[in-house]
């Protein structure tokens, strides 16, 4: 009996031992060699959203150098944090954290500020973006502006024939059992967004007291009946709608982008309520094991020809907009680029949360179903 | 046992094992029951002061303590489940098969799902349950329904079937063990006295496996506590099993010491069930395995 005991607990280091692959830590070659040779053979590791480390962009930037660029991807925001702070930090090179934890990873310590004279196109990265204070302390700047968008109502627009104008169509009874939303905390923002928190301050979705937090769970009980399943990844939101077992969510713009690309007849809409949305930025980490290759690569995406790669892949809104003449008419509009600051206004950006804790505590109620 | 080993041979023969279990087992678990006891900031990061606040608001607060007994619930009946499935096929193995090479390939057919890996499995059920899938085309087919059917996946329900299934093998091999190990001779003896088929099914051959069917139960009981796949993959939107709400203390909302503190309540409870499955197994055990 005592022996059924050790070996199942047994299986459970073992299990970890096995599944944490071990990270290669290629160490930058001597610094006289040209720059072509200096990293050859390294790995540059950047942990970011799904999309962000694509080989249509990475792939001239790994034969320039002879080096692999190996992207890792995170579902969500405390997943980035945690896997940073539970001692991450040195395994990867580049992070992409949104607006919600970008001044809280600068706070804790966990990255490093950059240069930007090193980045040549940094000056031609939208003023907005630029300008914004949250991961600047005193002259130290933390993060290269990346990518935004919108947390859109995607819908299949062969189910739903005419654009939504409300949430509301999630708490339709005609698509009970038809809708998704991430396993996030932002639905919480959204639920806020929905009952008009936002309407004078937006802020206010971020900093929500006891009161609004109740009406905003009560919100999502009445939601839960509507919903298929919580996805956790855009690759899994994509299989709900590829096998219709859904036929609207909140989604990302890379949504419609891989799906439509597969014949698939998926639109995006934001509703009269407003939409959230997030910026996120390029970052280098702490204990970067190949700081200057990390900010090579910096350099090369932040070049329009390279921007525009990246909007094509997931037709997210880019920081270049000279990244437009290397764009289509048809991802230009769809990436705002001509008019970004209409729709900048439009979107309630994530803030930090001071209460995150609470929030992912009421996050976990509602899954589990407790009142 | 003679002395023929001196105790420091022993020792030396037993020095790598132990060496593993105190790096690998003990001193995890004493660091996690340590980070149990203590803070954590807005951070996320572990504060060194000593509280008894996780514990509490397991105990308090309903997310916890519900959970945790719905688990049990379900762990409970995919254990059940599993006996019934491995039952009636170790007792065909064990008693109805007769050529001892047959018996090795049946009993190889069960150990076979092994060889594939979990995730994979787990996997194949969305396929087979999902509204497109190969069940709802069956079912369509044959006409039985004339809708797909939406319920089946990412369920409670499609979770189960998932656990069970991944399980059974885990049930039917200690299973099979133990009603290998009675002797014909008894279940002869019975039928010569005028036992019919059931009657012996259920007055020697159930009793005399008791302690291999509560060993495979538990073993499913423990796996389904601690299973966090399943429901992810297969689950709905009401599916949360406790190691659920353990990997997204550490691996969301990063609040260390209540996700070690929910660990070491599910390892008392395990540690409590596999007592209790052995004190059972103990009890009804009359073959001493030789």
């Amino acid at each position: 009996m005592r022996r059924k005991f050790l070996t199942l607990l047994l299986a459970i280091p073992a299990v970890m031992l096995f599944s944490c692959s071990s990270e290669k830590k290629d160490a930058a070659a001597s610094a006289n060699k040209p720059d072509s040779l200096k990293y050859k053979g390294a790995t540059l590791n950047i942990l970011c959203w799904e999309g962000y480390a694509d080989e249509k962009f990475t792939k001239a930037f790994a034969d320039k150098y002879g080096v692999t660029v190996k992207g890792t991807y995170f579902g969500s925001s405390d997943e980035l944090v945690s896997k940073l702070q539970g001692g991450g930090g040195s395994s990867y090179d580049i992070i992409s954290p949104s607006c919600d934890v970008a001044s809280y990873i600068v706070d804790a310590g966990l990255v490093q500020p950059i240069d930007p004279t090193k980045i040549s196109e940094f000056n031609n990265l939208s003023e907005l973006l630029r300008n914004m204070t949250d991961v600047k302390r005193g002259n130290d700047v933390f993060g290269m502006p990346f990518t935004w968008g919108p947390d859109y109502l995607v819908y299949n627009a062969d189910e739903i024939k005419e654009e939504p104008k409300s949430w509301n169509l999630f708490f339709d009874p005609k698509y009970k059992g038809k809708i998704s939303v991430w396993d996030d905390i932002s639905n919480i923002y959204l639920m806020g967004q929905i009952l008009g928190l936002d309407k004078t301050d937006k802020a206010a979705l971020y900093n929500m007291n006891d009161e609004q937090l109740k009406q905003v769970k009560e919100k999502l009980m009445k939601l839960k009946p509507q919903i298929r399943k919580f996805w956790a990844t855009a690759g899994e939101l994509d299989n709900l709608f590829k096998n219709k077992e859904v036929v609207a969510a909140v989604g990302w713009p890379i949504t419609p982008a891989t799906l439509n690309k597969q014949g698939m007849n998926l639109k995006a809409t934001i509703p009269q309520e407003g939409a959230t949305g997030w910026i996120d930025r390029l970052m280098i980490t702490k204990n970067s094991p190949n700081k200057e290759l990390a900010m090579l690569y910096l350099d090369f995406i932040s070049k329009p020809e390279n921007m525009a790669k990246v909007a094509e892949v997931t037709t997210y809104s880019i920081a270049h907009q000279g990244a437009k003449q290397f764009m289509s008419p048809e991802l230009q509009e769809l990436t705002y680029i001509n008019n970004m600051t209409y729709y900048h206004e439009r979107l309630n950006f994530w803030q930090y949360v001071k209460e995150r804790k609470k929030y992912n505590e009421l996050w976990n109620e509602v899954k589990s179903g407790v009142q | 046992m003679t002395t023929a080993y001196s105790n420091r041979a022993k020792a030396f023969l037993l020095l790598p094992m132990v060496v593993w279990l105190i790096a690998f087992l003990l001193l995890p678990y004493v660091f996690i029951f340590a980070q149990s006891l203590m803070k954590s900031d807005a951070f996320g990061n572990v504060v060194v002061e000593f509280t008894a606040e996780s514990y509490i608001k397991i105990f308090t607060s309903k997310l916890y303590y519900a959970t945790l007994l719905k688990t049990l619930m379900m762990s409970c009946l995919v254990a059940v489940s599993c006996v019934i499935i491995s039952l009636p096929l170790c007792y065909f193995i064990a008693f109805k098969v007769q050529s001892e090479s047959r018996k090795t390939m049946l009993y190889t057919l069960i150990v076979l799902p092994f060889w594939v890996s979990y995730i994979v499995r787990a996997y194949s059920w969305k396929i087979i349950l999902g509204q497109f899938g190969i069940l709802n085309g069956f079912l369509l087919t044959t006409g039985l329904i004339t809708e797909p059917l939406e319920i089946i996946l990412y369920s409670d329900f499609a979770t189960i079937i998932c656990l069970v299934y991944i399980l059974t093998p885990f049930v039917a091999i200690p299973m099979y063990t133990a009603l290998e190990q009675i002797p014909k001779s008894l279940v002869e003896a019975a039928k010569d006295l005028g036992a019919g088929s059931l009657t012996t099914f259920f007055r020697i051959i159930i009793p005399l496996g008791l302690p291999g069917i509560i060993s495979g139960a538990t073993f499913a009981l423990v796996l389904t506590m601690g299973d966090f796949l399943a429901p992810i993959l297969l689950g709905g939107p009401n599916t949360l099993f406790i190691s659920n709400i353990v990997q997204n203390l550490f691996g969301t909302s990063n609040d260390k010491p209540l996700g070690s503190a929910v660990g070491i309540v599910i390892l008392a409870l395990i540690v409590l069930v596999l007592e209790v499955s052995t004190y059972f197994e103990k009890k009804y055990s009359s073959f001493k395995s030789s």
